[in-house]
């Protein structure tokens, strides 16, 4: 079942920015990352998914229902990029506040507020004025506010940029729990390591549009390079799964770099030197730099728009 | 809703603007206090030599103007903390990007609209009615015998009912504003909306005194446009019943009413506020935030 579905949605300002045609299926219980750098329109679709922004066009639901209705919210949870809450007001007060507004029955409020302070590790601060938070708290506070109506969805936008490394980690940890129990985690971010350590689907966006959406570890693949070490120069010819290669001796070893076709083609070129009676002392797949990832997949729709194009 | 309306009820009483005005309220009414004894005293000193009809006129025309005052004061400071609560009321939750995680709750745009007047409608109508009753007290019991007018509890509770249709109607207009203007834009446009229908009120009761029809038409013409001033006018009407009463002209002056608006203009003054928050919840429903 998807839990957030849009069809060719899109949001733009008098025709300009925003984002544009962005067609997606998150499913159930995983933690999936919407990447994209600054400015990218990351912010606007979620705005625009929780009835914030309307839509300049195209369809959106969430468990099923219209986005922009309230029933698309009932069971959802979200923390704003400009996490802003009543300075007035207490930490608990604004739990209380929200507990309301999501009808948590009064006999267990207490109880729900209690659980999500300490899954956000502000046990123990939560009574103090919002006023005097730091922005760290204030991001955590945001968190127990998302969470605290045990939403199937939760909608988190750059949910660890006022945190230190220990909070970061506490956050990555918070979503991994989510996961586990079920939820879906929409995260929204413009870094690379975090959606990678956490993300089990990634869409990537750039400049408003979506560039490439799936497995984290398939679009990973961006190309199939692998470094094998052997005791001398091959001087065998190379087979035609081989793109391109280069060697480098290092005293009695011969370290090599095959970039392959395919992903498939690994085991491929491990059985050929063997078969042609190559010594083989280390094999090691290389994974791209994330940056190179993401800048693979951006010029990879800009070669296909050039393409269209003419 | 509640919710909302809760919150903005408590956000107003905990802001310090709140606070200053309740200290500064209690200073206005001990000043209002201060000067309602020492006229009393000298006015009374310097009546006693008049008797008969003009004492009773002089005495007339004293106590409601000083009554007047204390009451347009009143009904200033009540239409200046109705204007600056609620211009902000959405567009400054917009700006600080505090609204987005109310919104994305399951409360629609209509809700939340409505939380927000309810809110702030209560909190006024309750500081105004307490003005009006301050004042009222203070006139009648520090003026003592002299400054006294007679006053029978239903007309307290009419003029009352009509001096807090005046939040009611600048909250209305405020949020309106708020839903589709910048807080600073919004202020200055009802702002200067107030400003011109006290100067409209002004005029036509000038227009009756000289009895001049397009002065009085220039006056009826800003109530309907902002039916704020006309809604002091009833309630002095109201109070001090001068538009029947044979001594009005001698008793009125600036500050009561001589040319008194309908009754339809009090339900016209209602429609307005209620049509106001309608079409606030119209606007605000298709907004991006």
């Amino acid at each position: 079942m998807s839990v957030i579905e849009t069809n060719a949605l899109t949001k733009t300002y008098n025709g300009k920015g925003g984002i544009s045609d962005v067609t997606l299926s998150v499913g159930e219980g995983i933690i999936y990352g919407f990447l994209g750098p600054n400015g990218s329109g990351k912010s606007t679709f979620v705005r625009t998914l929780l009835g914030l922004l309307q839509p300049t066009s195209g369809e959106g639901y969430i468990l099923g229902e219209p986005i922009g209705t309230t029933k698309s919210r009932e069971q959802v949870g979200y923390l704003p990029e400009l996490f802003r809450y009543p300075d007035w007001l207490t930490g608990r007060q604004l739990l209380e506040s929200h507990a309301e507004l999501c009808k948590i029955p009064v006999r267990q409020r207490k109880k729900r507020i209690e659980e999500v302070v300490e899954l956000v590790g502000m046990t123990g601060r939560e009574n103090g004025r919002i006023s005097g938070f730091s922005k760290g708290m204030s991001q955590r506070i945001g968190l127990a506010c998302a969470i605290l109506n045990d939403p199937k969805v939760v909608f988190l936008d750059e949910p660890t940029s006022a945190l230190d490394p220990i909070g970061r980690k506490d956050v990555r940890d918070l979503m991994v729990y989510l996961r586990d129990q079920g939820k879906t985690v929409f995260l929204n971010s413009h870094l690379l390591y975090e959606v990678e350590s956490v993300c089990d689907h990634v869409s990537i966006v750039h400049q408003g549009d979506m560039v490439a959406q799936g497995p984290w570890r398939e679009l990973m693949v961006t190309e199939a390079k692998v470094e094998v070490v052997t005791d001398q120069p091959i001087t065998v010819p190379m087979p035609a799964f081989v793109t391109e290669y280069q060697h480098k001796n290092e005293r009695d070893r011969t370290r090599m770099i095959f970039q392959l076709e395919n992903e498939s083609d690994i085991p491929n070129i491990i059985h050929y030197l063997s078969s042609h009676q190559t010594p083989i002392y280390e094999v090691k797949p290389i994974t791209p730099h994330l940056e190179d990832v993401f800048l693979y997949w951006v010029n990879q729709k800009k070669e296909n728009m050039y393409v269209d194009n003419q | 809703m509640w919710t909302i309306s809760k919150l903005t009820f408590k956000e107003m009483i905990s802001k310090k603007i709140f606070l200053i005005t309740i200290i500064m309220t209690f200073v206005f009414l001990a000043l209002y206090g201060t000067a309602i004894y020492f006229a009393a005293k000298e006015s009374a000193n310097a009546a006693g030599a008049i008797q008969g009809t003009e004492a009773i006129l002089m005495q007339k025309f004293f106590a409601s103007q000083l009554l007047g005052v204390g009451l347009y004061f009143s009904s200033f400071i009540t239409a200046l903390l109705a204007i600056l609560s609620s211009v902000s009321a959405i567009s400054g939750e917009v700006a600080s990007h505090q609204i987005d995680t109310w919104l994305m709750r399951p409360i629609s745009r209509a809700q939340f609209v409505l939380g927000k007047f309810i809110g702030l409608v209560i909190l006024m109508m309750v500081y105004a009615g307490s003005l009006f009753f301050g004042i009222v007290l203070l006139h009648q019991g520090i003026g003592g015998e002299w400054m006294a007018l007679d006053f029978q509890p239903m007309q307290l509770i009419k003029a009352v009912s009509v001096f807090v249709i005046q939040p009611f109607v600048l909250i209305a207009f405020g949020i309106l504003l708020s839903t589709r203007m910048t807080t600073l834009n919004a202020g200055i446009v009802c702002i200067i909306l107030y400003g011109a229908s006290f100067i409209g009120g002004f005029i036509e009761q000038l227009g009756a005194v000289i009895d001049k029809a397009n002065l009085v038409n220039i006056g009826i013409v800003t109530s309907l446009i902002f039916p704020v001033d006309s809604m002091y006018r009833k309630m002095t009407v109201f109070l001090f019943e001068t538009s029947d009463n044979p001594l009005s002209i001698a008793q009125g002056g600036m500050f009561t009413s001589i040319s008194s608006p309908s009754n339809v203009m009090v339900w016209y003054a209602v429609l307005y506020g209620v049509i106001g928050v309608v079409v606030s919840i119209y606007i605000f429903k298709k907004r991006d935030v």
